[in-house]
């Protein structure tokens, strides 16, 4: 019991930076119905810049956390412009594909900065475990939770309290009716695409300061543990995402409790294609799925 | 002289793996799935001849049937989902059998080494074409004996009433359905033609290059699937095959001189052939004016 206990806590802790992950994904198809599959690319490349800093500077963690950020928003918006802007509106597989390929290149960037395989990333403070009874706490899972509630908290406040907000909003209902209203799509698209960018750097620094390290499969990573995020929870859809974060956190700590390591990520396909084949909007209803209609009728 | 022989046979190999998202494409289904039938064709195939050492023909066979029984069941769930979801599920499935394959250890002792795939190391000994004397120029003639096959089914499926039926569900389900056609068995029929010849692709490549591991069927091998018919068209099977000779033999090699720069020329470059011709390389006008450069389309018909 106290096994089950702690792995569903665990779960939900990592979990949430996967929901920060799927957030970024969801906005994306929500405001523009098209899959950038360079965001994982798009944090890692990120990160590098933040690593190589750290490596060859030992700037104090903030600073290093600031670069992050400002890096992954300039790599987001040199994506936007690339693989979205440029590409015509009825394109959009061809937006998909250069995504793809930016990814690569994105990649090819990473290696070229850090060329060695793994780097220590500095972890944001340094605190013991934290006891509670029987359970044990790792403070970096908690910081990551406190970020990811304040990010999400940030997002919610901006997607339904500002201008911006309500024009992004509008843009997800329906582009051409907003457009007709006055809203500046292409402002909105850039807008968005800014804001993803920040929140993964934000959940990028969260999960690579629990893991002390980084990879260059952390992209290939990313992308994965964030789609498979969105898709659980449905396509477009705010609070599905963060569901879906919890939900794929909460299993993969399952299984790999019970299972064994190389179950983990099995699991996490395994639950997903389930989920696709009983509930196909996700599990966050079936408005998304009219949406996912409307979307598929332009792929 | 070897290194050209095995680029053409890359060509062929990777000409097929684009078919058989190309025949998937003309029901308005995209898949990255592709990768996982390749995968599967590969190992199986590759598992016969090594273990239970058959003939290449029954194993490709075989093999070819295998990733077409699995790309049948993955037919029936994925035709609840449309469109990007469709992706994601098939990349799910892809990496699905990546990870099979890369807990997979199944070692026969042959001798004195002991063969099969042997997990995170890979499959080794897929020494067929070697242990049985062929040249390079036999396994390239033998790859594309396949390839010309395929291509020649496809080109003639698409000009008889199959290939109206499958880009009829592709332009329009609704209208498709309303004239009696059966959605499922044409999606699921697709599905399972495309599983097939990735399958064959697959066991072809484990053969030509001796050695795969699961790193060779990831999403980046997937989404090439895909990009060879985005890229060339799906006005017909050969926008795939030119689409393949630019990527792999323009691209890949050709760039190959600017050595670690070259994954970002590469983007580059496809960016801006999705940019200038966003529906392909090979779409309608530019194979209407090829045909009537070489004579095939008269001036006063309607082309296509």
């Amino acid at each position: 019991m106290i096994d089950f206990v702690q792995n569903t806590v665990d779960g939900i802790m990592f979990g949430s930076s996967y929901a920060l992950l799927a957030v970024g994904f969801t906005i994306i198809f929500g405001v523009m119905r098209r899959l950038n599959l360079a965001y994982g690319a798009t944090i890692m490349l990120g990160a590098y810049a933040g690593t190589w800093l750290h490596v060859h500077y030992q700037v104090h963690v903030l600073i290093v956390a600031l670069v992050i950020l400002a890096s992954t928003v300039l790599t987001g918006i040199y994506v936007e412009r690339l693989c979205f802007r440029a590409i015509r509106r009825d394109a959009a597989l061809a937006s998909m594909v250069s995504s793809f390929v930016i990814w690569m290149q994105l990649e090819e960037v990473a290696i070229h900065i850090l060329p060695e395989r793994t780097y220590s990333f500095p972890s944001l403070f340094a605190a013991e475990p934290i006891e509670l009874g029987a359970f044990l706490i790792r403070p970096e899972h908690v910081t990551m939770l406190v970020l990811a509630v304040v990010m999400m908290g940030a997002l919610h406040l901006f997607v339904h309290h500002t201008r911006h907000g309500l024009a992004l909003r509008a843009m997800s209902e329906n582009p051409r009716a907003a457009s007709y209203m006055g809203v500046n799509t292409g402002w909105i698209m850039l807008l968005s695409f800014a804001l993803v960018s920040l929140v993964g750097g934000v959940a990028g620094c969260a999960i690579l300061a629990t893991n002390e390290q980084i990879t260059p499969y952390f992209g290939l990573w990313a992308t994965f543990k964030g789609l498979i995020a969105m898709m659980l929870g449905g396509m477009g859809s705010l609070p599905g995402a963060i569901l879906g974060g919890l939900l794929l956190g909460v299993a993969e700590a399952h299984s790999q409790w019970y299972l064994g390591n190389a179950y983990k990520d099995l699991s996490a396909y395994i639950l997903l294609f389930a989920i696709l084949v009983l509930r196909p909007g996700g599990l966050m209803g079936r408005r998304i799925l009219s949406r996912e209609e409307f979307a598929s009728r332009r792929v | 002289m070897a290194y050209y022989l095995g680029l053409v046979q890359l060509i062929g190999i990777h000409t097929l793996l684009g078919l058989s998202a190309y025949i998937l494409m003309l029901t308005g289904q995209l898949s990255l799935g592709q990768a996982g039938f390749f995968a599967i064709g590969a190992y199986s195939a590759g598992i016969l001849t090594v273990i239970f050492q058959l003939p290449i023909l029954p194993a490709l066979f075989v093999g070819a049937l295998i990733a077409a029984f699995f790309a049948f069941l993955v037919g029936f769930p994925a035709l609840r989902v449309k469109g990007l979801m469709l992706v994601v599920a098939t990349i799910a499935f892809s990496e699905f059998v990546r990870l099979f394959f890369f807990n997979l250890s199944w070692r026969v002792p042959r001798g004195d080494i002991s063969v099969g795939p042997d997990s995170t190391n890979g499959f080794r000994e897929i020494r067929y074409f070697v242990a049985n004397g062929w040249s390079a120029w036999e396994i390239t003639a033998f790859v594309w004996v396949f390839v010309i096959l395929v291509m020649a089914l496809l080109w003639w499926a698409d000009r008889s009433r199959t290939g109206a039926v499958l880009r009829a569900v592709g332009e329009d389900e609704l209208a498709a359905q309303s004239v009696g056609i059966n959605l499922t068995a044409v999606k699921v029929a697709a599905m399972t033609a495309g599983g097939f010849i990735a399958g064959i692709g697959g066991g072809l490549y484990a053969h030509t290059a001796t050695y795969v591991d699961h790193l060779t069927f990831t999403v980046l091998l997937a989404t090439f699937a895909i990009a060879y018919p985005i890229l060339g068209g799906l006005s017909s099977v050969f926008g795939t095959l030119l689409a393949v000779i630019f990527i792999q033999g323009v691209l890949v090699e050709g760039l190959r001189f600017l050595g670690d720069w070259r994954n970002i020329v590469f983007g580059l470059m496809i960016i801006a052939a999705m940019n200038l011709k966003p529906s392909g390389l090979f779409d309608a006008p530019t194979a209407r004016i090829l045909k009537r450069a070489i004579g095939l389309d008269g001036r006063g018909q309607n082309g296509a």
